[in-house]
Order: structure tokens, then sequence, then C-alpha cells
């Protein structure tokens, strides 16, 4: 079945604000994905059903990825959004074969918003190889009602570098995290993340 | 001539765009984002920041409830509910409990909101430093800088003036310890709820273009002082004159014949509920 820009997208928005309201909170948005990867099959499908619910022409947006330049080309006549630098991008995508030392360098660049204006922030979507609730990083913050649990398997380190990112709140970048299986797992700016000590 | 909306009225460029503004605001607890608020069939001022937040979130599965000031049924209430089944198509219901989107006008529900639910609420005004600062830019400054010693003021003169906090509602609240917000105009009764509530609440005012939200489980403490503390209306030994209801928020109405005074549930739902409720057991 072709993919209902209304319907579909709406239950996308849906589970995205349920993650982003509840980090820890993973969602599944197969059923959408599988309907964008009937008409679009080289790009990860359940990315694509994100960027239809977010982009437009007042988007602007930064992909870092082996396959920038044809991705970037997809996106833009998808959407219309324009292509620009990470410094000014409003959502970065980081896919599964981006480039560890560009992935450093986008989350050192990333606009955090200002002061005044901390919405102005950048929303990165990240790639996994798989998110689960199993139990490696703890959560805490609103949204959470004690803790909770994830686990989520990328072929960089993130952690460290999006704690240095949001270190001043409420300025901070917001991150939305999506796997081969089409699950979303957001993790806001107020989001902390505990590390367990071993043992 | 009969106009062919699109689902849930909206063209699905403003839906984005209010989503984008919703998502932002979810991940800054209290934070106004500004959002384009676009021009809506019924005046600015009457719900419209609400009902734009409503529409961006509905979809065909949801069942709606629309309250004005506890009532399923006054006007805004009404007109409001209407405009959204015209344009969706979807089931709308007086029952808390039942709907899975709850838009109100200046109450949060008696019955206490559930992890699956939504609650929206119309805000006339969202700068609760506004009262003392006429200018956004400045507002905007002190947000940045947390300055609130002007709210603080505020509160300090009236308990200076009348020996109490006179906000009769809209009391500001701090928002996870970092944004004073103002909760649309709830009695002080209702600023409890906010705190660690467990339904996601979104805040939408659209004269004044601005989202906020409170996401679930999110410290929300009413301001007050060490030694002047937070106190919502008091009903003491009052109840409901039609269900019998204490603990609840209740309006004083007066009876023009007799000239008594009597009290009754402000959430119609809830009161008629219960009286449903009594008249089958």
């Amino acid at each position: 079945m072709k993919l209902d820009l209304v319907h579909d997208l709406q239950e996308v928005y849906r589970k995205t604000l349920d993650s982003m309201s509840r980090p820890g909170l993973i969602c599944n948005i197969q059923d959408q994905a599988n309907k964008v990867a009937k008409e679009i099959s080289n790009f990860n499908s359940a990315v694509l059903a994100l960027i239809l619910m977010l982009f437009d022409t007042e988007v602007k947006f930064k992909v870092c990825s082996k396959h920038e330049a044809e991705i970037v080309e997809l996106i833009n006549q998808l959407t219309y959004a324009k292509v620009t630098e990470i410094e000014s991008a409003d959502f970065i995508l980081i896919l599964g074969d981006a480039d560890p030392e560009e992935i450093k360098q986008v989350f050192n660049a990333t606009c955090p918003g200002n002061l005044r204006d901390p919405h102005k922030a950048a929303t990165i979507i990240i790639e996994a190889d798989s998110v689960s609730n199993d139990r490696d990083l703890t959560l805490i913050g609103p949204g959470i009602e004690k803790e909770s649990y994830i686990l989520v398997k990328t072929s960089h380190s993130w952690v460290d570098l999006r704690a240095d990112k949001n270190s001043e709140y409420p300025l901070g970048i917001d991150l939305i995290f999506t796997d081969g299986n089409a699950n979303i797992l957001c993790l806001p700016r107020t989001t902390q993340i505990v590390q367990e000590v071993a043992g | 001539m009969r106009i062919e909306y699109n689902f849930a009225f909206f063209d699905e460029g403003s839906k984005r765009e209010i989503r984008r503004a919703t998502l932002k605001a979810v991940a800054i607890p209290g934070y106004q984002v500004p959002f384009a608020s676009r021009e809506m069939p019924i005046a600015r001022g009457w719900g419209t920041g609400g009902l734009q937040l409503t529409l961006s979130l509905v979809g065909k599965e949801d069942i709606l409830k629309v309250i004005d000031q506890g009532s399923d049924e006054s006007v805004n209430a009404v007109n409001i509910k209407k405009l959204i089944i015209k344009t969706t198509g979807i089931k709308v219901t007086d029952e808390t409990s039942e709907a899975t989107i709850i838009q109100s006008r200046h109450r949060i529900p008696e019955i206490p909101l559930q992890a699956g639910q939504i609650l929206v609420l119309q805000v006339p005004l969202p700068e609760p430093l506004r009262y003392y600062e006429p200018s956004e830019l400045e507002t905007k400054k002190l947000h940045a800088e947390q300055e609130y010693s002007g709210a603080w003021l505020m509160l300090f003169e009236q308990i200076m003036n009348y020996g109490t906090m006179s906000t009769g509602a809209d009391h500001p609240a701090m928002v996870h310890d970092r944004y004073v917000m103002a909760p649309s105009p709830i009695p002080r009764f209702d600023n409890p709820k906010l705190n660690h509530s467990q339904a996601l609440i979104l805040l939408g005012a659209g004269r004044e273009k601005k989202v906020y939200a409170v996401p679930p489980y999110t410290r929300v403490e009413s301001l007050a002082f060490e030694d002047f503390s937070f106190e919502v209306e008091s009903f003491q030994d009052k109840c409901c004159g039609l269900c019998g209801a204490k603990g609840v928020f209740l309006d004083e109405i007066l009876d023009d014949l007799t000239g008594e005074t009597f009290h009754q549930c402000n959430d119609t739902s809830y009161c008629l509920q219960r009286l449903n409720q009594k008249s089958a057991g």
C-alpha cells in the first residue's frame, strides 16, 4: 500500500512525540516505514519516514554518510528542504556508514541554540544498528518516572560527546535514534545518562 | 458551496511546522517556543492555540474531549468540537478516562489523567512576566538569564497588600527548576496536578504565537516563599449540591429567587458521572 502522507505521517509524529516526551520509550513505525520502502528502497525507510514527517522548505539539513550527495538530492527532491553546513542545520542525519571523525565534528560544531532561543538548537537523527531497553545506559530526567534503561548499538560512541554538548541546559541538542527494525528512541536535552558503575 | 477540507482542517505544511515546534517544546519543558499560528475559523484569543495543537496531533483513532471551564457543553467547547468533528470525523466523548486527547480551557479535569492521554490547554497569555514587563524582547532576555525576581516581587506585593497571594488563576510555576511558566488560567487548585503528571501536557497560545509543554513526570512547582507557602483554594466543609462531591473544585452559584448561595462541581462530566453511578447503584 502507498504511504498516506496525512494519516501515516500523523502516526509517525504521535509515536515520535510519545518517545520524545518519555525518553527511553521505544516506539515502532515499521508499518509506515514499509510503505516508504516500497517507493524508495535504497535508504533507511524509518529515517525517511521521519524526514517526510518533519522536513519542508523551511528546514535546513546536513547528511553525514558515504553517500551524502545522493541522499541530499533525494531529500531535497522529496521535501524541498535545503542542504547546509553543520553549524546552521536544523536537522542532522548521521547514517550508519558515517565517518567517526565527521560524527565528532558534528557534535562539536552543531548549534545548541542560544539562551534567548534555545529552540533553535539542532535535532540529530542517528541511524543505529539496534536500539532496545536492555540494561546498558540508565536515563533520568523529565518524562521518566524513576529511571529507564536503554541499549543503543552504534558503530561510534556518542554518550560523552552528547554530555559535553548538553552541559549547559537549556542549551543542547536533541537526539532521535532509529534502527533497521524501524524503532524510534528519543533523547531530549533534559535527559541525563547515568553511567552504571560495574560491580 | 461545500469545501472539502484536508483531514484536520490544516494543510500538511502547517501541521509540520506546529509538530516541529511541539517536539522542541517537549525537549525544553516550560520554555515558550514561537510558532507561526495560522488563521483559524475562530477568532484569536478564543482557543486557537489549543485548537492548532489538537489539529496537529489528531488521528483517525483518537477520541476527543473538549472542555471550557470544566463544562463539556459551553459555547467555546462545543464550537471547537464541531470544527474538529467536521474536518476529521473522529469520535468525541464527555468521559475523561475514555479520551485520548483532552483540549481544555482553564481547567484540568478532576479524574486523574493517564499515561496514554494528552492534555492540550488553551492559553490566552503565555508570558508569566508580562504583567510587569511589556516588551517581548525584554522578557525573552529575562527568561534567558533566569531572572525571575519580578515574578517573586509580584507575589510579595500581593501578600503585602492583601495578606495573601491574590492570583485567582494562572499562578506562575517553576518547571524543571529552570523556566517560570504561566500554567494558563487554571485555578490554583489545579496547579499541583501539573507536577509529575502521568499525561503529556501541551499548552498553546494562538494569539501570542507560542507553544510550550510539560512532559510527564516533570517537576512543576508553584512559586511560593519559604515562610509563605502556596495554597490552593479551600472549599473546607462545602460540597457539591448535586452529587455531594468534596475535595473538588466547586462553583459558587447564587439563587436569584431565594438569595441563597450553593455550590456545584465545576467539572460537569465528573458530576454527571457520579450522579449516574448513584442512580444506577
